[in-house]
């Protein structure tokens, strides 16, 4: 342990900064710019519907949804109930599935699915992007700069920050305030979203505009199905939902309420 | 069209279009740089609110018949979004109806769509400006059934459900408007001027006799004015109709004196609600009366109110 109360002084060769410290800071903001830049060359949008079956069967859900989470503030008693039967005949018989005919066969491989395995190598792309630039410097700063101790924080700190701070330097006694080269890079690795963020603008301004100017309907692109879930399942689950709810109406005495709130404001 | 929302001109505004349209050469950036706007312009900029900036643009010049601008500005989109953006096909397509200058040019455009809508039956904007066309070719039967299946596939499109409402009350389909707005409410349930449509569209159809009940439907516009002011409580089209509904509850004597069921408001409150909403209508109508140049866009509602509270005005 470290002796308190000592300060511990350990002389270090100014080289240590402008060729390791430096370098491995400037290595890492210019493989987070080209990793940006990487992601956003790759990066492929979602794909819209290609067919109005399928259009319904990304739509029909949130249909459910809207009509339960705002039935309360539009329909009457009334519309409400012939919603809410049509829509759970349709959840429950099918008739919004893509192709009914193909219901409770369990959902086709996602790795023989070409839609599926779009969506998969867009995961896996962007992965990739991450891991590889990762391996490959930490590899290079463990084979040239291990084992160096580059830089003293200007604060105390308690003990349990030594795992974090000295990965790779296996010194019991250190003091917790010096930091090895491994450390460096790790605190680089999580803490330069900001400096990304200062200068790519904000961060994905790029990919960002392509995406909302392709989006003629914001609507019609979202799919709130992930490849791979059974739309079947959605759908019944849904049904459930729909089948529990109490209605009520806010607008059953809007009118008092109106002259409660508003009246007093012009008398 | 999709994208609207944030529109700084909305369709019925025909004085700020105009103002914008007058811009387009500067905006653009070729011709005589004529105002300030111009002088601070910098070049322009690939964001996103400068192509929202410039379709806004092509819409106001398309509607204020300068088809050259239009084009311009037609031309910067689809350089950069490529003609086959579902967007700018949109665009294009409602640029082609603009300048088409006989019917059998409309019908050669809606020729195209079904071209276009062949290859790829989920182009948004095509099927939209599809049903446009169809619309104003005079054929709303074809309109209605070409919006059916648009929202058979897209139902939770607010816009198109509004289209189909305006297009089955054109129709003379009361109950079925009124459903399709309350659909459009459901995807959108703030919005208060979706709900005093709303109450407007229960108001006329409880006045034609072959609608079900008319008390039932008088009383529900009631609510649904009523809703639409405590969403925006300065909203003179809600107060216009609040007076219109809650005259005709009290003229048809729907409401009864002391209801059996609590939700159902009695004549001395309905009577209450017509004194607050006069007033109100009355203060809306001075207070912009003053400050004419702001309300410029909305002058033919503050005549329609101020007519209204001449007629309904008690005789001194």
């Amino acid at each position: 342990m470290a002796v308190p109360g000592v300060e511990q002084t350990i002389l270090r060769d100014p080289a240590l900064f402008y060729w390791i410290l430096f370098p491995i800071s400037v290595v890492m903001i210019l493989t987070g710019i080209l990793r940006h830049y990487a992601t956003v060359l790759m990066n492929t949008p979602p794909k819209p519907a290609s067919t109005l079956a399928e259009s319904r069967e990304r739509h029909a859900l949130l249909r459910g949804v809207n009509l339960r989470n705002h039935a309360c503030s539009v329909l009457d008693r009334e519309s409400f109930e012939a919603r809410k039967n049509y829509l759970l005949n349709g959840f429950r018989s099918g008739a919004f599935l893509k192709d009914p005919n193909n219901r409770g066969q369990p959902p086709a491989n996602p790795m023989t699915d070409p839609a599926g395995m779009e969506a998969m190598m867009g995961m896996l792309k962007g992965n990739m992007m991450m891991m590889i630039p990762q391996t490959l410097i930490m590899s290079w700063i463990n084979a040239f700069f291990s084992g160096f101790v580059i830089l003293k924080l200007p604060f105390p700190l308690t003990i349990r920050f030594k795992s974090m701070l000295q990965s790779g330097v296996m010194t019991r006694d250190l003091d917790v305030q010096w930091v090895s080269s491994l450390s460096w890079y790790f605190l680089n690795l999580m803490g330069l979203q900001s400096v990304f963020g200062f200068i790519l603008g904000s961060d994905n301004a790029a990919n960002q505009m392509a995406q909302q100017m392709g989006m003629a309907n914001p609507a019609a692109m979202m799919n709130p199905m992930q490849p791979g879930q059974d739309p079947d399942k959605l759908f019944l689950s849904e049904a459930e939902n729909l089948e529990v709810m109490e209605h009520f109406c806010i607008l059953d005495g809007v009118e008092e309420r109106i002259l409660r709130n508003f009246a007093p404001v012009v008398n | 069209m999709g994208g609207l929302a944030d529109a700084e001109v909305n369709g019925s505004d025909v004085l700020s279009a105009l103002r914008l349209s007058q811009q387009a050469p500067a905006i653009l950036g070729h011709g005589p740089a004529l105002n300030a706007l111009a002088a601070s312009s910098k070049p322009p900029r690939d964001t996103a609110e400068e192509y929202n900036r410039i379709e806004q643009l092509f819409l106001a010049c398309l509607q204020t018949g300068d088809d050259q601008s239009a084009q311009a500005c037609l031309d910067r989109l689809s350089h950069r979004f490529g003609p086959s953006n579902e967007r700018v096909m949109g665009l294009r397509g409602l640029y082609q109806e603009a300048i088409a200058k006989d019917k059998s040019a409309l019908e050669k455009c809606l020729a195209e769509y079904e071209t276009i809508l062949s290859d790829n039956p989920v182009n948004v904007p095509i099927m939209k400006r599809r049903v446009a066309l169809l619309r104003s070719l005079q054929r709303p039967a074809d309109a209605i059934s070409a919006l059916i299946q648009l929202l058979d596939a897209i139902p939770t499109d607010a816009e198109a459900w509004g289209e189909l409402a305006d297009l089955y009350q054109s129709q003379g389909l009361g109950s079925q408007a009124i459903f399709s707005l309350e659909e459009a409410l459901l995807i959108a349930p703030n919005s208060w001027n979706i709900h005093a449509r709303l109450g407007e569209l229960l108001y006329v159809c409880s006045s034609a006799s072959s609608e079900g009940d008319p008390a039932r439907l008088a009383g529900k516009s009631v609510q649904h004015f009523c809703r639409s002011i405590e969403l925006c409580d300065d909203y003179l089209r809600g107060f216009y109709g609040l007076v219109l509904a809650t005259s005709r509850v009290l003229d048809q004597k729907y409401a009864p004196e002391s209801p059996a069921d609590p939700t159902v408001p009695s004549r001395k409150t309905i009577q209450q609600l017509q004194t607050f909403a006069l007033q109100r209508l009355e203060h809306i109508v001075q207070s912009r009366s003053v400050d004419d140049q702001h309300w410029a866009s909305s002058r033919s509602e503050l005549i329609a109110a101020k007519e209204l509270l001449n007629r309904l005005a008690p005789p001194k």
